[in-house]
């Protein structure tokens, strides 16, 4: 397992990639604040402070996004600039894909938990069940690494499968209603509830704060499904990208 | 004994036909010299000797293994250095060796002497703890070559290492090469200055359009040409040098006038010198002579019709 003695390298590599480290940690943290001075005490009609929900729903937010440094650093290393290199080493191509995927997972679950931390101990946002939002970070990120590896694997042109990327992570931002509401149709109220992960894990957030754990677990279990789904069409459009 | 080998190799883009019936070898402890100008197929050869370019005939046999040569124990055996610098930006000079040292199975104490070693070896000793992003072009360059180091591979493929850096990296380079020769590294060694291959290389291939015209040592090469002897004549009024007369001479081949200079080429060894100057200075002033000692260069010119870079390229 050659492999293994890459990963701190990969992971210094992301840590060190200053675009993604401001887009998807100073940005948020900085909305966060914005939000913080705004809503500063205001409370929603279940009593609960709008600050605690948009604080959930910012740092889920910023999970459909951590995938791109997967996507980014798969295209470098296996498919363009360090190709040559990479093929020729003494170590099996596909587990140092694999090593690649879950580095930038933990990378974006370690972004999301500083932006916990941010919230907690600077803003001083009580987020509740914080292991229980944790597991959904995690949930959220393999998702959005599995997608980007897809898009990587069956998109010719890298640069319109970093726009699809960026419209898989806007697009269910909008359809959960969270610039604006959506439409009463059953099909865009599907979207933002049982078709949407983001809206999936912040409901599941949410209701594991109030105590409804069946429910919690429920949702969990849809975002689990999912990621078992795209694991295997990642596997099938991987293995047709290496022939 | 013969490390690599190609026979018959034929590679095609399309309709294209990037490698030619391609036949070598490349033995133990020497430095080959691969020479071409651009697109003449060089890389192409270097992606499918080392099995990155799949071929669509003929065989390649690295380390002996005709039936697997891209097999792991072969690559961990195999070192290249790429045409294009393939660094690691976000980490500092002695990270990038680590990470390659590891993958290459070593460990502990022993990586990083190897890592130390390799940083020693393309002179950057002292700039392990830097970042390459504020390295100069030559700095990188060398870095690049060290990544293919630390394992201690027995064959070294080096894609133009030396494109684009300053004399002092080059000489820097050029004697790191023949240093890993001298301690047993089998090298290949892709270029576009004669100059760099004439110094190192024990033998050189020359290539054109996917094919390879011609190997041998350097001197064979230039034997091949020195057939012929070729004098230059500066003259002050060059439209009154009677060239008939000269073409007449016993051995004269050709008679040439560009500008204000007579080139004339004759058999070797008929000794025409003296007649061609005196049937000139009965006509015009002499302003210089050369007569060419033919190098690499010429022999490649001959061969191809073609300078191995522009003018413009030189510095
Ligand atoms: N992937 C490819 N698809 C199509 N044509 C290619 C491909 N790779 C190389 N070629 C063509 O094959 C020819 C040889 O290219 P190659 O890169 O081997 O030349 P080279 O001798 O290394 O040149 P240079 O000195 O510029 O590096 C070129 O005409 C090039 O356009
Ligand atoms: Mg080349």
């Amino acid at each position: 397992m050659r492999v293994i003695s890459t990963l701190p390298f990969t992971l210094l590599r992301m840590l060190k990639s200053y675009i993604f480290l401001l887009l998807l940690l100073v940005v948020p943290m900085l909305l966060l604040t914005f939000f913080y001075f705004i809503l500063s005490d205001a409370v929603n009609e279940s009593g609960e402070s709008y600050l605690y929900e948009t604080a959930i729903s910012q740092v889920l937010v910023f999970q459909l996004f951590g995938g791109s440094i997967v996507m980014t650093f798969i295209h470098y290393d296996l498919f363009t600039k360090h190709k040559e290199r990479m093929q020729l080493l003494p170590f099996h191509l596909p587990m140092y894909a694999a090593s690649i995927v879950a580095c930038g997972t933990l990378f974006s679950i370690i972004l999301g938990v500083c932006l916990m931390v941010f919230s907690h101990f600077v803003l001083g946002v009580m987020l509740g069940n914080e292991l229980w939002m944790l597991v959904i970070i995690c949930l959220m990120a393999i998702l959005s690494s599995l997608v980007c590896l897809i898009l990587t694997f069956s998109v010719k042109s890298f640069k319109l499968a970093e726009r699809l990327s960026e419209i898989y992570g806007i697009g269910f931002v909008v359809l959960a209603g969270l610039f604006f509401p959506m439409p009463q149709t059953p099909f865009f109220q599907f979207m933002g509830s049982y078709g949407n992960p983001l809206a999936l894990s912040i409901m599941s957030v949410k209701e594991m704060n109030r105590g409804n754990s069946s429910e919690a677990l429920q949702y969990a279990c849809i975002l689990l499904l999912a990621i078992a789904v795209l694991f295997v069409v990642m596997l099938l459009t991987g293995r047709r990208k290496w022939g | 004994m013969t490390i690599a080998s190609m026979r018959g190799v034929v590679k095609r883009y399309g309709s294209y036909v990037a490698l030619d019936c391609i036949d070598f070898d490349i033995y133990e402890g020497e430095i080959i010299g691969l020479l071409g100008p651009n697109g003449a197929g060089k890389t192409t050869l270097i992606h499918a000797l080392t099995g990155l370019t799949p071929v669509d005939h003929g065989t390649v046999s690295l380390f002996g293994q005709a039936k697997q040569p891209f097999s792991r124990q072969n690559k961990e055996r195999l070192g290249l250095v790429t045409q294009d610098i393939t660094i690691f930006d976000e980490l500092t000079a002695k990270q990038n060796l680590l990470f390659f040292a590891g993958v290459y199975g070593l460990k502990g104490k022993e990586k990083q002497e190897r890592v130390k070693e390799a940083l020693d070896f393309v002179g950057l000793g002292d700039k392990g703890d830097k970042n390459p992003a504020k390295f100069s072009g030559g700095m990188k360059r060398r870095l690049n070559i060290a990544c293919a180091l630390t394992h201690r591979p027995k064959l070294l493929i080096m894609d133009e290492p030396t494109v684009g850096i300053d004399p002092q990296s080059r000489n820097h380079i050029l004697e790191a090469v023949k240093k890993l020769r001298d301690n047993g590294t089998t090298i290949l060694y892709t270029s576009h200055y004669m100059e760099e291959v004439q110094a190192i290389a024990s033998r050189v291939i020359i290539m054109d359009q996917g094919q390879m015209i011609k190997e041998g040592t350097v001197e064979q090469l230039i034997e091949t040409i020195q057939s012929e002897e070729k004098v230059r004549i500066d003259v002050t009024e060059p439209y009154l040098v009677p060239v008939n007369q000269l073409e007449a001479i016993a051995g004269v081949k050709q008679v040439a006038v560009a500008g204000n200079q007579i080139s004339v080429i004759s058999a070797a060894g008929s000794g025409n010198l003296d007649r061609i100057l005196t049937i000139v200075k009965e006509r015009t002033g002499v302003v210089g002579i050369q007569a060419d000692k033919p190098n690499l260069e010429d022999v490649f010119f001959t061969l191809t019709g073609k300078q191995l870079r522009d003018r413009g390229e030189r510095e």
